[in-house]
């Protein structure tokens, strides 16, 4: 007799896609995911890529994460700056990550830019955009610096200074004014914190501190709030709570202690020796 | 697949305009024992982007009205033009200033004049009674309204309802025996609380932030009750003699 | 007596070259030919007593209506083409319950006066080839009393929408001697009990009638109880005092 398989097969579960498409129609929507409303920027400099991250998590209209990370690691020199569904970022983003390890170490060589982009681009055309993310991907290589956009539905497009994420326009605005070819090192990255502020103070679903990540031929440099321009200010009021505050109806006290009686048995104790 | 329709066929399409936007932003409005606190962020927004970052939604109607307008800006403008214009009218047929509660009642009927086009606000009227007591009067789009102590509006009503329910209702604060909570809170303590309250919203919300304008309205003859130490207070009232409206400006984030 | 005035009588909109409007005169004349009524304000609330001229013992008095309700604060008395003191009263007791629903609160004794008068221009208002909705002044004064935040008032209309606030006032065929009576006795601290009999005394004196409790009518508007007719056992108690 057939027994209940416990095989599942690789990737995507959509066992449940029918019953959830009847409960909307009925009026119960899905839960909604995270999303990082976002500003994300990348750009090229003199000897290497600048990224850029705001750090603003929003669920519709409200803050879900007030500093996540949204730049991610795909190796030592190849960076992933994410827009989007949160899951979806995260979660692509670290399987790219994965298969790029795999395939340095297959191939013995260090991971190109190219590759991860291909991988990725591959990936999210097979899911046709049900994937929602929008990516920013920057690294160093054998062939120089790299630095490319792939967006939900699988398309590329590489470039000297990009932007993604809700506060594109806005970071955008400041890479069309001042970006030039071969900045130095302080510029490019003053120029990220720029566009990426423009995004914090501009676009809603941005906000909260920069990050941003230095990537050259030799060194990568995460460079985790690299501003904070958005620091909670004090309360007026200390909010502290008389112990008692709460009411209860019941008071049970259970002991946690085990009680154990022993009883010692006469006679010759074991041979412990 | 037989059953396609060819693209070539005209089908018949639906097309809507719609009137109305969301504005976001939030306000509040708190009653004292002689006293009102009327405040509202200034940020006007719609989508992802910042309209403005400085547009008032809190107006001081006469010396002891104020009124809050929160949702779509537009109509909120234009609801608070007419409600001034009807209370000019008010002041030239009765020669007085229109009381408070008169006030909520004219709002109501405007409010309902529009059942079946709405102004799309919520507002929130403070002021002083006829009685010297501070109030709160708040309203639906289509003119339900109720007097009370303290109500939040907007974009982060969702957020600040239920502080304000716990801090000035004391819901869920059981009382330290032999003692009970106050019906009434100081001045400085309301201001206090709903600084606090704009600050947390501007953490949480994308909607709240930019600025604050917290309008305060004495009943007449009361004393300044701290009033005066408030830090950029300014006197918005026309005499000093009856009601007096004062309005407090703080900064709030702009991310 | 006006043989003089031909011609300028006659239109409603019309001045003469003197600059007077002959039919309001008129109609002002035609309140001089109604009963006494008469209007007494006190600190402690307004009276209103009228003269009901019974001129047949078949005639049912109490169906003579000459005090009416505007609304709980506010009461009126009239003298001339009471008739017409109906359309306006029409007009006050709407104008009074707009302003309720609208404003939630009673309307001033001053406002609902001035409605009234608004009412009484209208005469002769047409939009151009529209037929006038009112083709003749007022013939009718009025005395609304009544109680607000200002205290207890008492106004006069007449048929020209003019309206003037008095402590005592006395319209109607008797008015003259009454008017002269009431300046004689109205003082600042009357109380309405003095009020009440002050009313039958300057009506008593004008009234050709012997009077009683058929013959007139009291009513009052004090904060408390607002506006109320006096009931037959309280005038003829009124009646006995005075």
């Amino acid at each position: 007799m057939a027994s209940s398989s416990v095989y599942s097969s690789p990737g995507f579960d959509f066992s449940n896609q029918l019953r959830n498409n009847f409960l909307s129609e009925k009026g119960l929507p899905l839960p909604k995911a995270t999303s990082t409303g976002t500003t994300i920027v990348g750009c090229l400099f003199e000897d290497g890529i600048v990224l850029g991250a705001d750090t603003r998590a929003t669920e519709g209209p409200i803050v879900a994460d007030k500093n996540c990370e949204k730049i991610h690691y795909i190796s030592e020199s190849i960076r992933c700056c994410g827009a989007g569904t949160a899951a979806d970022t995260e979660f692509t983003t670290a399987l790219i990550s994965s298969n790029i390890e795999l395939h340095a170490l297959h191939t013995g060589r260090k991971p190109r830019v190219v590759t991860a982009m291909t991988m990725l681009k591959q990936m999210l055309f097979q899911y046709q955009g049900h994937i929602g993310a929008a990516l920013v991907l920057g690294g160093v290589d054998a062939t120089g610096p790299n630095l490319f956009t792939i967006h939900p539905h699988g398309s590329t497009d590489k470039l000297p200074y990009v932007t993604m994420g809700s506060g594109s326009l806005a970071a955008m605005a400041v890479f069309e004014s001042s970006w030039r070819p071969n900045m130095s090192r302080d510029e490019a990255l003053t120029l990220v914190k720029h566009a990426i502020s423009a995004g914090i103070f501009n676009d809603l679903g941005s906000g909260s501190n920069v990050d941003a990540c230095i990537i050259t031929a030799t060194h990568t440099e995460m460079l985790r709030n690299v501003e904070m321009p958005n620091q909670r200010v004090e309360k007026e009021k200390k909010y502290g709570f008389r112990r008692g505050t709460t009411a209860w109806k019941r008071e049970t006290v259970k002991s946690l202690i085990v009680e154990e009686e022993i009883t010692h048995v006469l006679g010759e104790a074991m041979d412990t020796t | 697949m037989p059953d396609m329709v060819p693209m070539s066929v005209a089908q018949p399409q639906e097309r809507q305009f719609n009137p109305y936007s969301d504005n976001g932003g939030t306000i509040l409005a708190v009653a004292g024992a002689n006293f009102s606190v009327i405040a509202g962020d200034t940020r006007q927004s719609e989508g992802y982007s910042i309209q403005t970052r400085y547009a008032p939604k809190v107006f001081r109607l006469t010396d002891k009205a104020v009124l809050a307008v929160n949702g779509f800006a537009a109509d909120g403008n234009m609801f608070v033009k007419k409600v001034k214009q009807r209370l000019e009218w008010y002041r030239h047929a009765h020669s007085k200033d229109m009381p408070l509660r008169a006030v909520a009642r004219l709002i109501q009927s405007m409010l309902y004049a529009r059942r079946f086009f709405p102004y799309y606000v919520y507002n929130i009227l403070g002021g002083i009674e006829e009685d010297g007591s501070g109030a709160v009067y708040s309203f639906d789009p289509v003119g339900s309204y109720e007097r009370e102590a303290c109500r939040a509006a907007g974009a982060a009503s969702s957020l600040v309802q239920p502080f304000l329910d716990n801090q000035i209702y004391f819901k869920n604060q059981t009382p330290a025996p032999g003692t009970s909570h106050p019906a009434h809170l100081a001045l400085t303590d309301v201001l206090a609380l709903v600084i606090d309250s704009f600050t947390s919203a501007t953490e949480r919300h994308i909607e709240v932030g930019d600025g604050l304008e917290m309008y305060v309205v004495l009943a007449k003859g009361s004393p300044l009750q701290g009033l005066e130490l408030v830090q950029g207070v300014q006197e918005m009232s026309t005499t000093t003699d009856g009601e007096r409206v004062f309005i407090v400006r703080r900064n709030l984030k702009r991310d | 007596m006006f043989l003089t005035r031909s011609e300028y009588d006659r239109g409603v909109n019309t001045f003469s070259p003197e600059g007077r409007l002959f039919q309001v005169e008129y109609a002002i004349e035609a309140i001089k030919l109604g009963s006494t009524t008469i209007g007494v304000r006190t600190p402690e609330g307004v009276v209103l007593g009228v003269e009901q001229r019974v001129q047949s013992p078949l005639l049912e008095a109490s169906s003579i209506e000459k005090i009416m309700e505007i609304d709980r604060h506010l009461g009126c008395a009239m003298s001339g083409l009471t008739a017409d003191a109906r359309t306006m009263i029409d007009h006050a007791r709407v104008t009074s319950q707009n302003h309720a629903f609208t404003y939630d609160e009673k309307i001033k004794v001053e406002s609902v006066t001035q409605a009234v008068c608004d009412l009484a221009l209208r005469f002769g208002e047409s939009v151009h080839d529209e037929e006038a909705m009112m083709s003749r002044p007022f013939g009718v004064a009025l005395l609304i009393a009544g109680y607000d935040e200002l205290g207890p008032q008492l106004y006069h209309t007449d048929p020209s929408g003019t309206s003037v606030r008095y402590d005592a006032k006395a319209i109607g065929s008797g008015s003259e001697a009454a008017q002269s009576e009431l300046q004689d006795k109205w003082h600042k601290q009357m109380t309405l009990q003095e009020a009440r009999t002050l009313t039958l005394r300057v009506l008593k004196q004008v009234m050709e009638e012997k009077l009683d409790h058929h013959n007139v009518q009291l009513a009052q508007v004090t904060p408390a109880n607002g506006f109320e007719i006096l009931d037959e056992a309280a005038l003829k108690s009124t009646i006995q005092l005075m």
